[in-house]
C-alpha cells in the first residue's frame, strides 16, 4: 500500500507530493483559524481526487475544469457535512469529522462503477483496488515539470488569497470567531455561519489537492486517504504555526524536509522526527510562526522600511 | 439462532471495549488529558512483552505485569514530554492565551505533540520486532459452552466479566475515594485543589500514568485472547477506545459499559451483514450518531469552544 504522507518520489514528484500536502494543511489551518480542530479533512481530499478523476476518465473534460468542478463538489460536501457538526464542542468536532471522513473512506472502499474507457480497458473506482489509468496527463502530453509549475502558481494563489482574505473584515471576523465565540457572538457575528464559510473553502482546497494529487499519481485509492492524512495536516498547522497561511507550509517542509535530511537514520527516522516535534511544541507551542514572531517581523519590515524611505527622502 | 448467536458473540465483544474505553474515557474525560499516544503506549507495552516472551521465553504470569508495567512506563514519558507541568510555584493551571477558539492552546498542542509521539512508539515497536505478526501469551480457551443451541466461550465471558467488575470499581474509586477525588479536583480546578493543599503537578501525573498502566491491562486482555499483536495495534486501541468512550459519554464510566455492549452487538451484525467493512462502518456510524444525538439534546451545551465538553 502506498502511503500519501510517503514521499518516495525524489525531485519533481517530492515538489508536486509537497505541494499537495501543503494543501491539505492549509484546509485543516483554516478549520483550526475559526476555532475547530477538523481531524477529517482527508475525505475532502478523496472527494477531489474522485470528482477530478472521474470527470476526466469518465466525462473526458479538460483537467482544469474538472479541478474547478471537483472544488466546488468539495466545497459543497465540506459545507453539507459540517452544518449539523459544528455545533459540537472541540475534541467532539475533531472525533466526529474523523468518523465522517472514515465512513467515506468505507464507502469508496465498497464502491464500484467502471466504464470502457477510450482504449477498451475499463476505467472507474474499483472499490479497495481503487481508481487506476488517471491518464489525463500523459494524453494530453503535459510534463512533471510543467505541472509543477502549474501546481506551484496555484498554491501561491491560494496562499495570495488566505492572506488577502485574512486582511478583509470578513478575515478578521473569521479569527475573531476563533479566537473567542463568545466575544464574537456579542459583537453581533453570525459564528455558526462564518464556521461554516471557512470549512467550506477548507474542503474547496482539500479537494483541489486531491485532484492534482490523483492526476501526478495516475492512481488513487480510499487507503491514501486513511486517518493519518488528516492528522498529519493539523500536526504541519500547529508546528508551522497559526498566525499567518505560511504555517502550514514552514510544518509540511520541515516534516518532508527532516524526512529527507536524515534519510540516513532509516528506521529511525520517525523516532527522531517525533522527539523533535514534541520538544519544539514544548518550545514553542503556538508554533514556529506564531502572532508574536509575526508581529515582530512585521515592525521589522514596517521600521526598516520607513528607514529607507526616509533617507531616499533626505537624498532627494 | 444466528441472530442470537451473534447478539451474544456481540456481547461478549463489550469486555474488550469496555476495557480499552476506561483508559481513554479516564484519560480523556475525567482528567482531560488529549492524548493520541494512548494506543501507541499500550501498543509499546504489548511489544516489549512479546518481546520477552519470543526472546527470552518468559511465562504468561511473568510477562503480563510488565506489559502494564511498560504501558506505565510510556504514558509517564508521554505526560512528561507532551503535557508539561503547570505553573510549579502556584500548581494552577492558567489558561494559555488562546490560540484555538478560546480553548486552551496547551490541549491543542497536547494533541499535535502526542501524535508525534504516537509515531515515534509504533517506529520503536517496528524497530524492536520487526514482523508483522508477533506472538503474545495465549491463555484463550479452546473449548466451549454450549447453552442449547448457542456456543459460548468460557474465556470471553470471564472477561467480560472482570471488565464490568473493573470499569464499576473505578467509577466507584474515583468518585468515593479521596484520592480518586483529589484526581478529579486538579483536573477540573487546579487553582482550587491548590489552595486546597492537593499537590496538583504530582497528581495530574499519577492520574495519567494511571490510565495509562489500564490501557496496559485492556491490552494485556485483548492480546492474550488473541494470542499475537501487529502494528495496527495502537490504532485500533485509540478508535475503539475512542468509539466505545464517546458513545456512552466521555467521561462516564457507567455509560462506557452499554455503550461497549451496544457497539460490539452492532459490529456483529454489520459484519454478518456487510463483511469487515460494513463492521468498520458500524462503529463510526454509532459515534456519529451519538454525537449527532448529544448535539441536539444540548443545543446549549458547547462552551466557549472548549476542547472538550
Amino acid at each position: 500500500m502506498r502511503d500519501a504522507l510517503c514521499a518516495s518520489e525524489p525531485g519533481i514528484g517530492l515538489a508536486i507530493q509537497m505541494i499537495v500536502l501543503c494543501l491539505v494543511a492549509l484546509s485543516a489551518w483554516l478549520v483550526l483559524r475559526v476555532g475547530r480542530i477538523s481531524l477529517g479533512q482527508q475525505a475532502y481530499f478523496g472527494i477531489g481526487g474522485y470528482c477530478t478523476a472521474l470527470l476526466t476518465t469518465v466525462g473526458q473534460w479538460p483537467l482544469d475544469i474538472a479541478l474547478l468542478a471537483a472544488t466546488l463538489g468539495g466545497a459543497i460536501a465540506a459545507a453539507l457535512m459540517s452544518w449539523p457538526l459544528l455545533r459540537l464542542p472541540g475534541l467532539h468536532y475533531a472525533v466526529a469529522s474523523l468518523a465522517v471522513a472514515e465512513l467515506f473512506r468505507l464507502s469508496l472502499s465498497g464502491w464500484q462503477y467502471q466504464v470502457p474507457g477510450p482504449s477498451g480497458t475499463p476505467v472507474g473506482p474499483d472499490g479497495v483496488h481503487g481508481f487506476r489509468d488517471i491518464r489525463w496527463l500523459f494524453d494530453h502530453q503535459i510534463s512533471q515539470f510543467d505541472y509543477l509549475m502549474w501546481a506551484s502558481a496555484v498554491l501561491i494563489a491560494v496562499v495570495l488569497a488566505l492572506v488577502a482574505l485574512s486582511r478583509t473584515r470578513l478575515g478578521l471576523a473569521m479569527k475573531m470567531v476563533g479566537h473567542d465565540e463568545t466575544l464574537a457572538a456579542s459583537q453581533g457575528l453570525p459564528v455558526h455561519r462564518l464556521r461554516l464559510l471557512a470549512t467550506a473553502l477548507a474542503g474547496a482546497v482539500a479537494a483541489f489537492a486531491g485532484g492534482l494529487y490523483a492526476h501526478q499519481l495516475t492512481y488513487i485509492e480510499p487507503a491514501l486517504f486513511d486517518p493519518m492524512l488528516g492528522i498529519h495536516a493539523v500536526g504541519y498547522s500547529m508546528l508551522g504555526g497559526l498566525a499567518t497561511p505560511l504555517g502550514p507550509l514552514l510544518g509540511a517542509a520541515l516534516d518532508l524536509g527532516l524526512l529527507e535530511a536524515t534519510r540516513w537514520f532509516e528506521g529511525w527516522r520517525m523516532v527522531l522526527f517525533g522527539t523533535l516535534v514534541a520538544v519544539f511544541l514544548r518550545w514553542r507551542p503556538r508554533g514556529l510562526l506564531d502572532e508574536t514572531l509575526v508581529c515582530r517581523l512585521r515592525s521589522a519590515w514596517q521600521s526598516r522600511h520607513h528607514t529607507v524611505s526616509t533617507a531616499m527622502a533626505d537624498q532627494s | 439462532m444466528d441472530f442470537l448467536q451473534r447478539t451474544l458473540d456481540g456481547l461478549l465483544e463489550a469486555g474488550p471495549y469496555a476495557l480499552v474505553g476506561l483508559g481513554l474515557t479516564l484519560g480523556f474525560g475525567l482528567l482531560h488529558r488529549v492524548n493520541l499516544a494512548y494506543g501507541a503506549s499500550a501498543m509499546l507495552g504489548a511489544y516489549a512483552g512479546s518481546w520477552l516472551h519470543v526472546r527470552l521465553d518468559w511465562p504468561v504470569w511473568a510477562v503480563l505485569p510488565c506489559v502494564v508495567l511498560a504501558t506505565a512506563l510510556a504514558g509517564l514519558y508521554v505526560q512528561w514530554l507532551c503535557f508539561p507541568d503547570t505553573d510549579r510555584a502556584t500548581g494552577s493551571v492558567q489558561r494559555a492565551s488562546s490560540v484555538v477558539s478560546g480553548a486552551d492552546s496547551r490541549e491543542v498542542v497536547a494533541l499535535a505533540s502526542s501524535f508525534a509521539v504516537w509515531m515515534q512508539l509504533e517506529q520503536l515497536c517496528v524497530n524492536l520486532l520487526p514482523r508483522h505478526l508477533n506472538p503474545f501469551p495465549d491463555i484463550a480457551s479452546t473449548h466451549e459452552w454450549s447453552l442449547g443451541p448457542l456456543g459460548l466461550r468460557p474465556d470471553r465471558l470471564v472477561m467480560c466479566i472482570a471488565a464490568a467488575g473493573l470499569v464499576m470499581w473505578v467509577a466507584r474509586w474515583i468518585h468515593t475515594n479521596r484520592t480518586g477525588l483529589a484526581l478529579r479536583a486538579a483536573a477540573d480546578h487546579p487553582l482550587a485543589a491548590h489552595l486546597s493543599g492537593l499537590r496538583v503537578p504530582q497528581l495530574q501525573r499519577w492520574g495519567f500514568v494511571l490510565a495509562s498502566g489500564l490501557s496496559g491491562v485492556a491490552a494485556c486482555a485483548v492480546l492474550a485472547l488473541e494470542g499475537q499483536v501487529t502494528p495496527m495495534f495502537g490504532m485500533w486501541m485509540l478508535m475503539k477506545g475512542l468509539a466505545a468512550a464517546m458513545i456512552g459519554g466521555l467521561g462516564n464510566l457507567r455509560g462506557l459499559l452499554w455503550s461497549a455492549a451496544l457497539l460490539g452487538v452492532a459490529e456483529a451484525h454489520a459484519q454478518a451483514l456487510f463483511g469487515p467493512l460494513g463492521r468498520d462502518a458500524a462503529t463510526w456510524g454509532l459515534l456519529l450518531l451519538a454525537l449527532l444525538l448529544r448535539s441536539a439534546r444540548k443545543t446549549s451545551w458547547a462552551p466557549a469552544g472548549g476542547l472538550h465538553a
